[in-house]
């Protein structure tokens, strides 16, 4: 989100919504379960289950990339070969530039950080002030 | 002849345990080492894309689930930043 938020004058975001990682119904994970997150859905069967999960995550996080739905061909997730999640950067004529390993070892989004930084330079954030104890 | 069959089977086993006990440590726990094999392996893939080849082009649905786009659409002659994922 601060990397969008520091370069989206710069360059383009697209978020591409592609089949679950950890539904019920497959590789379940407990931590989704928490009432904090309660993230419990099925892999989706139907376009329309797909499009109202990414509905729920944009509104409940409120997120603001532009964001894409992978159709139930998994095409998208196929040609750029993106489960579980990764990251790439596409130059301005159209070619890779930045391939980002597989999640969740090698999602790395420092690095796609450290290439716009080194494309449009670095955005310094001031340090937030120690909070006082009382 | 017989030493050598026990020998490997010993060594097969003993490996085969390593390997189930290593990925229990990644996965989370045995279970999730079991469903991580069954479910996530089939679907992860190293890709053939490389840094300099021509990016992919693939149709997505919007959030309203009517407007359809090319990612490719979405590069306005400047970086195109790519987030692959999923909610869980």
């Amino acid at each position: 989100m601060q990397i969008y938020n520091d370069y989206k004058d710069h360059a383009d975001f697209l978020t591409v919504y592609i089949r679950e990682a950890h539904p019920t119904d497959e590789w379940r994970m407990k931590s989704n379960e928490k009432e904090k997150d309660n993230v419990c859905y099925a892999q989706p069967k139907t376009l329309e289950q797909r499009i109202a999960i990414a509905n729920d995550f944009t509104q409940r996080f409120k997120f603001p990339l532009p964001f894409g739905i992978d159709e139930m061909s998994n095409a998208a997730n196929d040609a750029y070969a993106a489960w579980p999640e990764r990251l790439y950067v596409v130059d301005e004529n159209g070619r890779i530039s930045y391939k980002g390993g597989n999640g969740p070892f090698k999602y790395d989004p420092k690095e796609v950080q450290a290439w716009l930084a080194k494309r449009y330079g670095e955005v310094k954030h001031a340090e937030k002030a120690p909070e006082k104890k009382s | 002849m017989n030493r050598i069959l026990l020998w490997t089977a010993i060594s097969v086993g003993g490996l085969l345990v390593l390997t189930y006990v290593g990925l229990s440590i990644m996965a989370g726990g045995p279970k999730d080492a079991i469903e991580m094999v069954r479910f996530a392996l089939p679907h992860m893939h190293l890709g053939t894309l490389k840094v300099g080849d021509s990016a992919p082009d693939a149709r997505l649905v919007a959030l309203d689930g009517a407007t359809r786009f090319q990612i490719r659409e979405r590069a306005q002659g400047r970086p195109l930043v790519l987030v692959f994922g999923s909610f869980t």
